[in-house]
């Protein structure tokens, strides 16, 4: 507990964790402001299929919907300033030549690699919390709650304003796993690194490459799509479908779960073995 | 022969005496009743049921004004409603101004004996090529319309009548619709795709047909509303 304490220590008290808090809140704002600004006819765009044939009346621009397209923009952002934390774990500490230090406390390999892996855990909680006050709660603030349209490919999804926030509360839920899955393989990145650098642009280039793979659905990568982690990744979406698919949610957590369990124990098997000059 | 001239005489009071109106003052005789109806707030409850729409039943205050001015209010909720031509009023399925109308025959609608109309409007601008009208002569209503519009397809209005025969306004209308296909990039969308099993998305582009069903639970009649009431948000 000692230990876990110290590492948060060390996460929090670098000026740089804060940016990734910046980061999240000035995309939140920005998105915010342009929904003020010219909401209306961005929705109009992608409603225009809708429109055709029928009014659709009321406040559509509401803090539901506006929260839903910023968390859908930051997609692709959020691992990146995961992987600004977990990336460092290991491997800011051999750049640092404090590894070596850290290891002649009467602790095992295991036992380190796990609490760098609960401290960016613990990281990555505290980002989606603060992804949840700035996206969720200051757009509720700003537009007022209201009935959430959810424009899928082939489907008009509207949920009721009573019927939402639970919603949000389980999507934040299976971010923060998903998230952990993006910190565990940044951290099994970062024990074969000795600067930050290499584990935080690989986690990214992961992230892109696969990312682009999930949503080419190609029949040539119909094989490996089902077991991309990426894929996974945006289950949170279907807590804002009807009727919700918990079946397929449940499958994405737990292809998640394994994700984060293999790359964990990658990470310990690797550090283990691993011969530690700095 | 003078026993055949006698024979089609009777024929013919017969055939008059059939019908209590020709096609054309029947069909006149139910606008004026429809028509009746300047304007209406009623307390409703709407399913849609279109293929690519997941919505709940909505429920709300509908506002209506003669001749084609609606609007569901839904205390700060949204609402969704049928474009213009394809307005849910009947005052907007039947048309107005001079009219052609065609005797198609007699049916039966539940079990209920109706004359049907073919009505073709001679105002172009109405939106309406052809309506087709089964109504019930003794009560004067019309129990289903068949509007076959110029740009939004085939529209088939059911109407039941109960509670609120007397104001001739129905407790449930079923509206049959034709609707486009709805398609977003996925690239925008970015769906969690483990959700639409590919059997359900053949059969979505198959079903073509939308049924919107509003059931009113009350009416206030011609109580004189504003057109402010109509001027609300629109997106």
């Amino acid at each position: 507990m000692r230990l876990l304490s110290i590492e948060l220590y060390k996460i929090f008290k670098r000026p740089r964790t804060y940016i990734s808090f910046g980061i999240v809140t000035a995309t939140a704002l920005i998105f915010q402001l342009a929904m003020m600004s010219g909401g209306r006819e961005f929705f109009k765009f992608g409603m225009q299929n809708i429109t055709e044939q029928f009014d659709v009346q009321g406040s559509i621009i509401n803090g539901y919907l506006v929260a839903y397209l910023i968390l859908q923009s930051l997609l692709i952002q959020i691992p990146l300033l995961v992987a600004l934390v977990a990336g460092d774990a290991l491997a800011g500490e051999a750049n640092m030549g404090t590894l070596r230090l850290v290891l002649t406390k009467p602790i095992t390999r295991v036992q380190l690699v796990m609490i760098k892996f609960i401290a960016s855990s613990v990281y990555t909680v505290a980002l989606i919390v603060w992804l949840a006050v700035v996206a969720l709660f200051l757009s509720l603030l700003i537009f007022g709650a209201g009935d959430m349209i959810n424009l899928k490919s082939e489907t008009f999804v509207m949920l009721l304003k009573d019927d939402v926030m639970w919603r949000y509360i389980c999507a934040f839920g299976f971010a923060c796993l998903a998230m952990t899955t993006i910190a565990s393989l940044s951290l099994f990145l970062s024990a074969f690194a000795d600067n930050s650098i290499g584990p935080i642009i690989s986690t990214m280039g992961i992230v892109v490459v696969l990312t682009i793979l999930s949503n080419l659905e190609l029949p040539l990568f119909d094989a490996i799509n089902p077991y991309l982690f990426t894929k996974h990744m945006i289950g949170w979406k279907g807590f804002f479908d009807n009727p919700v698919p918990y079946a397929a949610i449940g499958k994405s957590a737990l292809v998640l779960v394994v994700y984060t369990v293999g790359f964990l124990g990658g990470t310990t098997f690797y550090f283990n073995k691993k011969d530690i000059n700095s | 022969m003078r026993r055949f001239w006698l024979l089609v005489l009777a024929l013919l009071f017969l055939q008059g005496s059939v019908y209590a109106y020709d096609a054309e003052q029947l069909y006149y005789k139910l606008r004026d009743k429809v028509l009746l109806v300047k304007d209406y707030t009623a307390d409703v409850k709407m399913k849609v049921d279109i293929t690519y729409m997941r919505i709940p039943m909505l429920q709300g205050k509908l506002y209506f004004k003669a001749p084609n001015k609606m609007r569901m209010e839904r205390k700060g909720g949204i609402s969704i409603l049928p474009r213009k031509n394809v307005n849910l009023t009947l005052n907007n399925l039947i048309p107005n101004g001079k009219v052609t109308v065609i005797d198609a025959g007699i049916g039966t609608i539940n079990g209920k004996a109706v004359r049907i109309l073919k009505v073709i409007p001679e105002d172009e601008a109405s939106g309406i090529v052809l309506s087709k009208i089964w109504i019930d002569e003794t009560a004067m209503l019309a129990l289903r319309t068949e509007t076959t519009t110029q740009n939004e397809g085939t529209v088939i209005m059911d109407l039941e009548f109960g509670k609120f025969l007397k104001y001739s306004l129905p407790d449930k209308v079923t509206i049959t619709m034709d609707v486009k296909e709805y398609k977003l990039p996925k690239g925008i969308t970015m769906d969690y795709s483990e959700v639409t099993p590919s059997a359900a998305k053949d059969e979505k582009v198959k079903n073509k047909k939308g049924v919107i069903e509003i059931h009113y639970l009350s009416y206030a009649v011609n109580t004189g509303l504003s057109d402010a009431v109509f001027k609300g948000e629109e997106e």
